[in-house]
Parts: structure tokens; sequence; C-alpha cells
């Protein structure tokens, strides 16, 4: 079995949140509808304040080039499109709108037996991103012109508590695997790999035993980051992606299994994306689970449905590894979040930076294969051709790094500001 | 609820490994408590002050730089583990002030100077050692023998020092040690570290502890040690071309402390492993090239200090392949350096794999213990004798060269090598001999066998009288030191022997040589004095003649037997000698005791004849 050296193991917190199953999640009574949900251009409001809106109604059309339609998870009147602040601290362009609680709802047709462009038409007209954290259109990915001849499908889910993605598996693995062999129609690759951590052992069950011909299920090693892309695609399929290159250089594409089901849902259901799965988890919730959460909905909204306690040091959205500390409950979730974090002060201790003691772990532990101290001594001395040297450019921003800094030093974030300055500058 | 309020804002990631700088120090120092305690046990209280010293003085210069610098106090306990590594690097008697320096060269100069922790250029407790080794050679080289009772207390006032292996070689070991001896008895002493050398490098037990424990806490990387020892053991294969020697050497010395505790060091090792490998494969080489062929019996430190100064070389231009990463043409990028690593690391596995066992099978090497031999009878001309680690003895014999004529008596001084089995002269080496030319032949000695010696006739070498008297005064001390070899160093089997009545006392033999130890009586009734005699005669059973004679007691005043005109002889040539041609010309008591001697050699003959044939 491929694997890929270094990496790190973070101790996974999963156990609170990974025999729970699915619930439904809160019902907001107002809800911010993000019209960037994904990467690339944000999408452009179809309707107007005080315009009555049904659930599964497209509210904001995808620009041109790479952007996703968004549609409403609730039915009630939109009350103003507004700028609101987002996770990343940014002032984006919202949809207000109240819930009147009645769920009327509208759907797109279910397709019964779709060609590939049918499903790559209706993936895109649905709005589905990837729904591992990235939020590329799918649409865009899965349209490769057959360059590409395996499907990876990531369920390896290598950040600690998050769970969502192992529920779904579990729950939903008929609608999953059938969600994957539409992806396998769209992109017109003839082999799918479905690359799973082995500690989930009963998801590999499962889908072994399910999975029809063309799709394999892949084992992988415990260990982070086993779920980013590159890595990935080395795990299940041994290629390896060129720096600075996608993943259908080495003739792959990638779908994370929660994207598999929005396929399905909007191929199968004709339900358009406007839901998804979240993991609520960490030492200062009540009720900690997975939940089926509207995009839009304010996280003061999930913290109070799962029990939220002042014991929280730290709102985390998305994993701890790569997730961003949230600073205000105002923010509304959207396609992309898979998880809420309300971490408690054992779970999130903060201590301060000391000198670096050259042990040089940050460069065993790095995925790929990068010298983050001395990248970072490199971008103290303002010296990016130096930083570029030792790689700072092809970071994942996994932070592998920090995580194992004995020093305590912000290695990931130190790494990411040389790489972003490299691109700024183009050195 | 509740209301969250008091959540704080951070980048990621937020989850992060409990390891931090203090939590590595404290797991080095208790990976060194094993040494501390051997080495407390080994060498006495005053060794575990020495650590305590150079411990404190680490960490209050460290303190006062910071005070000076304006820089807040550091409380990593970084300064603790140099102060300790330092420490045991010390000879167990150095005075106290030794430690004091040490410390402050190594915490002040090379650590804080360049800019404290993680920022120096080389080990500061290896750089430290070196610097004490120059500045204080003699104190450095002062070790004292291990011992677990007696010197609980010592003071540099009274130090008996003692040899190490790497001085020494085994004549600085114990032979038998706890029962064991020869090669197992040194390997043994040598893992436990009951021997000469600095405070904690000794043990290698208590460091193969320390190094398992870090490396279980994954604290160091296990592949500077391993490649380091492995490549060492190669170096010592070729360097030496002894396979014995491998295990001695890399147990002896700092090699093993300084590959668990030195070679390690964060700061100055290379942060890429395929580096670190490199890094270990230049340290075996480099300290094994100073200990065979250098000056210093000791490599290690130096060894670090050399390599410490490349790392930053090796940092900077041996960089590890990005994932994906491709060469300007678009192939995948070649991973040179990680096959170079591997390729030497499984080139050296092999080669000790096939040439260690190869070279052990060839190898004709004897542990014995080397060292002066007490030599048990008496010899007319040898003066001492010193067994070489080889097996081989060296005699230094002296003699005179009779010159009656020129009424001159040239002193004759020797020394004469045998081999390790006793069976030829493997040299001769003139001390003091004649001024004018009538030297010894050497080359009708050396190399040749105790038979051929024992028939040379021809001493004539120039038909310069005085050469032929000093080569004949030779060959009758070489003869000699064949007796005391046979005498004092061949391993015997005792033979069971009852001759009732007769003066035979004990019969030993190794192959054909049967050495009978005889006792009996010069009967001087006109002086009403009766001297005990008691030889030691070896017989030849093959040629039966009289191989050699060691006299173990016999008058002290003089009248001493004449061995020259027994050795060589056959039973019946004793038994056709007439009481004249035994006369001894000096007295009649030399005479008395020929006679008695020839008696008891025929006896000899006789049991020969007993316990050989019948």
């Amino acid at each position: 079995m491929a694997i890929f050296r270094k990496g790190v193991h973070p101790r996974a917190h999963k156990e609170r949140t990974s025999g729970v199953p699915i619930a439904r999640g809160p019902e907001p009574a107002e809800i911010w509808l993000p019209l960037k949900q994904h990467i690339s251009a944000p999408a452009i409001p179809a309707v107007q304040a005080g315009e009555r809106v049904l659930r599964g109604q497209l509210v904001a059309r995808k620009a041109d080039g790479v952007s996703a339609n968004v549609y409403s998870p609730v039915a009630g009147t939109v009350k103003e499109i507004v700028g609101h602040i987002t996770a990343s601290g940014k002032k984006q362009e919202h949809i207000h709108i109240v819930n009147d609680f009645t769920d009327e709802s509208v759907s797109l047709p279910p397709l019964s037996d779709p060609a590939g462009a049918d499903v790559l038409a209706r993936i895109e007209e649905a709005g589905i991103v990837g729904m591992g954290g990235a939020g590329f259109p799918t649409a865009v990915k899965l349209n490769v012109g057959g360059r590409a001849d395996v499907l990876v499908v990531n369920g390896a889910e290598c950040e600690p508590y998050i769970t969502c993605d192992e529920r779904i598996m579990l729950e939903y693995a008929d609608e999953v695997l059938d969600g994957v062999r539409l992806c396998m129609l769209a992109c017109g690759a003839g082999r799918a790999v479905i690359g799973i951590e082995k500690n989930k052992p009963a998801a590999i069950a499962l889908f072994s035993q399910r999975a029809g011909e063309g799709i394999e299920v892949k084992p992988l090693r415990t260990r982070y980051p086993q779920g980013a892309e590159k890595q990935l695609i080395y795990g299940c399929t041994g290629r390896t992606v060129p720096e600075g290159g996608l993943p259908v250089d080495a003739g792959v594409v990638v779908v994370n299994v929660h994207t598999a089901l929005a396929a399905y849902r909007a191929v199968r259901e004709g339900t358009p994306c406007y839901e998804r799965v979240m993991t609520v988890s960490g030492g200062a919730v009540q009720k900690p689970g997975n939940f089926w959460v509207k995009n839009g909905t304010p996280l003061r909204e999930l913290a109070s449905f799962c029990g939220a306690d002042e014991n929280c040091a730290r709102i985390v959205s998305g994993g701890p590894m790569m997730g961003e500390a949230v600073f205000s409950l105002k923010v509304c979730t959207g396609k992309t979040s898979s998880s809420l974090l309300f971490l408690d002060e054992g779970e999130c201790v903060s201590k301060a930076a000391t000198v670096c003691i050259g042990c040089g772990r940050c460069v065993q532990a790095c995925p790929m294969g990068l010298l983050p101290n001395f990248i970072e001594a490199a971008l103290f001395a303002k010296d990016y051709a130096e930083a570029k040297r030792c790689g700072a450019a092809s970071c994942i921003g996994c932070g592998c790094c920090s995580y194992v800094c004995p020093a305590k030093r912000f290695l990931a974030q130190s790494v990411r500001l040389a790489q972003k300055t490299i691109r700024e500058r183009k050195i | 609820m509740a209301e969250i309020s008091n959540y704080k804002v951070a980048a990621s990631p937020h989850e992060l490994d409990g390891a931090d700088t203090r939590r590595i120090m404290v797991d080095v120092l208790i990976a060194l408590l094993p040494c501390v305690v051997c080495g407390t046990l080994f060498y006495g209280l005053y060794a575990l002050l020495l650590v305590v010293i150079c411990t404190a003085t680490c960490f209050i210069s460290e303190q006062l730089f910071n005070l000076a610098r304006r820089k807040p106090l550091t409380f990593d306990c970084s300064a603790l583990v140099t102060g300790v590594i330092l420490g045991l690097n010390l000879p167990p008697r150095a005075e106290w002030y030794i430690p004091v320096i040490g410390g402050v060269f190594a915490i002040v100069i090379v650590k804080m100077l360049f800019g404290g922790l993680g920022k120096n250029f080389a080990n500061p407790a290896a750089t430290a050692r070196v610097f004490l080794l120059l500045a204080y050679s003699s104190v450095m080289a002062q070790y004292i023998g291990a011992d677990i009772s007696g010197n609980a207390l010592g003071l540099p006032t009274d130090v008996v020092t003692a040899p190490t292996y790497l001085t020494a070689g085994s004549a600085a070991l114990a032979d038998p040690f706890l029962g064991v001896s020869g090669y197992g008895g040194y390997l043994l002493q040598m893992l436990l570290g009951y021997t000469g050398g600095s405070i904690g490098e000794t043990c290698a037990l208590a460091i193969l502890a320390g190094g398992a424990y870090l490396c279980v806490r994954r604290v160091i990387d296990w592949r500077i040690p391993a490649v380091y020892i492995l490549t060492a053991a190669v170096m010592v294969l070729a360097c030496y071309q002894s396979a014995s020697e491998i295990l001695l050497q890399l147990l002896s010395g700092g090699l093993l402390f300084g590959a668990v505790f030195m070679a390690t060091d964060y700061a100055t090792s290379p942060k890429w492993r395929y580096n670190r490998i490199l890094y270990a494969v230049g340290l075996g080489v480099l300290t094994v090239v100073i200990r065979r062929f250098g000056a210093y019996p000791e490599g290690t430190s130096l060894a670090i200090l050399i390599m410490n100064l490349l790392v930053p070389v090796m940092d900077r231009y041996l960089l590890p392949v990005r994932f994906g990463q491709r060469t300007k043409k678009g192939k995948p990028m070649p991973h040179v350096v990680q096959w170079t690593a591997l390729g030497l690391c499984g080139a050296m596995l092999l080669a000790l794999a096939v040439a260690a066992p190869i070279v052990a099978v060839t190898e004709d090497r004897t542990f014995v213990k080397a060292g002066p031999i007490e030599l048990q009878g008496t010899y007319a001309s040898i003066e001492s004798a010193y067994r070489n680690e080889d097996g081989s003895c060296r005699f230094e014999v002296k003699g005179i060269a009779d010159l009656t004529e020129y009424n001159y008596q040239q002193p004759l001084r020797y020394t004469v090598t045998l081999d390790a089995d006793g069976k030829f002269v493997t040299d001769v080496e003139p001390i003091e001999q004649s001024t004018m030319g009538y030297v010894a032949e050497l080359s009708l000695f050396e190399g040749k066998s105790y038979e051929e010696i024992a028939s040379l006739t021809e001493l004539g070498t120039d038909a310069e009288l005085s050469a032929t008297r000093t080569n004949t005064a030779l060959r009758e001390m070489i003869l000699e030191c064949f007796a005391a070899y046979d005498y004092n160093v061949a391993s015997y089997v005792t033979l069971g022997y009852d001759g009732a009545g007769d003066n035979i006392t004990r019969i030993e033999r190794r192959g054909d040589l049967y050495r009978f130890t005889v006792e009996g009586v010069a009967d001087l009734t006109e002086y009403n004095y009766q001297q005990p005699l008691c030889y030691a005669v070896t017989l030849d059973a093959a040629s039966g003649r009289i191989y050699a004679i060691t006299t173990v007691t016999e008058s002290t005043m003089g009248y001493t037997l004449d061995k020259q005109l027994f050795l060589g002889k056959t039973a019946e040539e004793l038994a056709a000698m007439t009481e004249e041609g035994i006369q001894a010309d000096i007295t009649t008591g030399a005479t008395v005791t020929n006679v008695a001697a020839r008696g008891l050699f025929a006896q000899c003959f006789d049991a020969l004849e007993e316990v050989a044939h019948g």
C-alpha cells in the first residue's frame, strides 16, 4: 500500500460523535445565506428584498466562470441583501431570509436514467461544491473531458473531532455509492477508489460489502493529513500529483463522500444543495452530534441548539488542524462548513512561542517535504527567494509543522504568509 | 443557556502536540540518570560532585549572562542538560575548577554568545570537552579504574591513574572479570563500564538504556546513533582488520555516549532525516580515523565538533525532495540524497554481514592479559618479562661476553620476543652491546625455532673472537627465555603419576613436552650442609632430549647448576657423562649440584619412558 511518509498523529477525539446518528439540526428563524460558499466568483442574487422564496428555490445564480448556484433552505421572505461577516473575517454579500416556518418547497425533477452530460448539468444546476471543505464547484471539477481514469472518493476524514463523513458513510451507504457512480459517469472515469482511514472499520466493512463493480474500497493508514488531496491520491492510487499541478494531471478526480451524496440527492431526488451534515463537538458542548444543518444558519443557533456552555475557550469552524477560529457567533454556515467545535480550555492550550531549538520535527512532519523552520527564518529575514527555495510555495496548509513544534512556534502561519507573499510578488 | 462570551481567536492548528522544550530537556535528563548513577557507583561521590558542580556552573552562568544582557531568565532546563553531559565527560578525579571552566566555556562562549538555545554552531559539551582536552591535557587524561567498593570519597590528591582500553589496549582491562576470562570477560566489563574512563561514558548498558528511553519518547532520532555505530563498526573492521576489535572499540571511550547524547543535539544536527544519516556516517568515519591514525586516543568529541561545522552546509544544500517536485524537464525529481543515504547504510550492513565473519574466522587473535609476567623460578640472565596483547612474550635479558684474553668483560643487554606459542623467536633487539663492532648476529636467532637455536654450532660469524662470544652468550640467554616461557607462560596439563620413592613431585604435559618437577639435595658433607634442590625439567618426548630447565630452588651462594651441560642431552648422553665432565670449574659446590641434578634428570627420563610410552 502506498502511504505518504511523515504527517502527524493528533488525538482523534471522534468518540463523542461517531456513534450518534445524524439528526435534524435547528430550524432558524432568520438565515443569512452567503452568496459565496465556494471558491472563486460569488453568485449573483436572483431575488429581491421582500420577495417570498420557497425551500429549494434558486435565490442566486452562478456567475460566469467558476461559480455555483445558491438555493434557499427555508420558506420565507427575503428581507434584504446585505453585507455580513464571514468566518474569515471579511464582509460579504448575504441574502437575509426570514423563515415563516411553512416549509413550502419546490424541487428539481428527478432524473431516472441520466447520461454523463445530464449528470454534469444537474450537478452544476444544483449548486454542488466540494463539501470536504475546499468548496470547488464540483461540476467544473468533474468536467475533465476524459482526461481522468480514476475517481478517488475521500472518506478519509483525517481531521480530529469530525465524524460527519463517517456517519454519512454508515447511514447513506447506498446513496453515496450511487452518487459515486453518477460522478464516475459525469467525469468519464472507469474506476473509483474510496479511501477510508482504518479508524473507521465499520464504514470500510460496509462499503467493501456494498461496493459494486468498478468501485474499490481502500483502507488507509490513520495519519493526518491522509485526507489532503495529494496525499489521498497517493494513498489510493500510488500516483503523485506534480507540484503546482491539479489531480487531473495524474489522471485523477477527487470528490468527497458528502459531495457524492449531494450528487445523488440532486440527480435522483431533485434536491439542490442547500443543507449539509455538520459535526458539532468539543468539550464545551452538552449535546454533541451530527446534524443536518441548513446553509445560512447563524452559529448562535447551533450553539444554543447543542448546548454550548461558558467553558468554551475557542470556537472553530472546521477541523482543529485547519479550521478557522470563529470571532463572532453571527457568522453563518455554508456548503463547506463540515463542523463546528466548541473547545474548552484543555483542548486548545495556547502557549507562548519560545525560541526554535532546531529539533527538526517540523521537517520530519511536513507531508510535502518542506523545511518550515528555515522558511520561517527566511520570512523573518524577508528573504522570500530563500523561502521559496525551501518550498514555501508548495504548502498545503495542513498545520503539521505547528502541531509538532515543541517550541510552539507559529510555523504554519509563517509558511502561509511566505506563500502568500511569494504568490503576490510572483517571486 | 449561559451566553458564551469568553472565547478567543487564534490561528490554526488548534490542536497541538503535548511536547514542549522543557519536557524534552527533562526527558534527556531522565535518560542521563542511569549514567550518573553508574558513574557515582564506579567512581565515587566525588565524581557525582563534579557533575553537580558542572551542572550548577552551566545553569548559573546562563542566568548571569541573561542578567548581563538584560534578557529574561531562562528555565527551559537546556543548561542543565549541557551541564550534566559535560560533567559526565570529565575524568572522575578532575580538580573542582575543571567543570567550572568547562561549564562557563560551554555556556557562555559556545552557546550564549552565538544566540543561546538553538543557535549554537557546535555542541557545547563536545566543544568544551575538546577545549579542556587541549588546555588541561594532563588532567583530562587522568582516568582511574572503576571500583564499586573502595574509592567512594577519593579526592584528586590520591589519584592512581589507570589506563583505558583506548590508551593501553586490553592491558587496561581485568582478566578474568566476574569469572569470565578472555574476550567475553572484556566485553562484559565494558558493557558494565567497570573500567577506566570518563564518569558517564563507560557504562554501555546505562547509555543504551537512556538511548532507548529517548528513542521511545521520540526525543532523539534513532537514525543518528544507529548509523553512527554501524559506520564506526565498518570503519573499525576496515582500519584494524579485526572483527573482535569492533565491539571493543564500540564499547570503549565516549563513542556510545557521544552517539546517543551528543551527536543528537538538536541545534547542531541536520534537520532532515537523510541528512542525519549522512551526518552520522561522517561521525563514524571521523571517530575511527582519529582513533586509529590520529594523535589522540579518543576521537568522538572531535568528530562531533567537526561534523557540527558541516551541518549548516548540509542543511542548506541537501534539501528534501518536495512531494510531486519535478525537474526542469518535467520528470519526477530524483531522490539523490535519500538514495545515497540508504545505499550507504545498505552497503555498510552488507559489508559488515559479509566481511565480519570472514575476518573473524581468519583472524588469529588470542586475547591474553597483557602486562608484566611475574617470573617464578630463578634465571641467571632474565631481568624482566612482559606479556604483549597479542600473546607474545618479551624478555629483557642481560649477560656478559667474557673476553678473558683481553681481560675485558663486555656487558650485554637484549630484549628477546617469543611468539604466543613459545615456539619461535620473533624479535631480538640489542639494548647494550659492544660499541666496537663486535655485535650479535641477530639474523642467527630471529625467526628461528627452539630446535634451530639449540642446534646452532656455527656461532662464529666474522671470525672475530668477540662477536662469536657475544653470539654464544646471546644463544644461552635466548634458550633461557624459552625455559622461562615454558615454566611461566605455557599452559600445561597435570598428569597423574605416583612414582613412589623417587624425587619427582609433579608431571605435566603439553603436546610432546613433558615437564617434571624434581626435588633433591646437594649433599655438602664437608660443610655439614645439605642444599635443597628443586628443578622443573622439560623433556621433549619426540627427540628424547632435555628441552628446558628452570631453577626453583638451589644455592643462593653461586653454587648453581650449569644448565648448558645438560640442555639438549639425551638419556644416553646423560648416563655417559663422567663426574669429571660435569665438574664445574668454580667450586666443589656446583659440582655436587651438577652431580645431584644429573641423578634427578635421569629419573625424569625413566619417568618419561613410563608416562609417554608405557
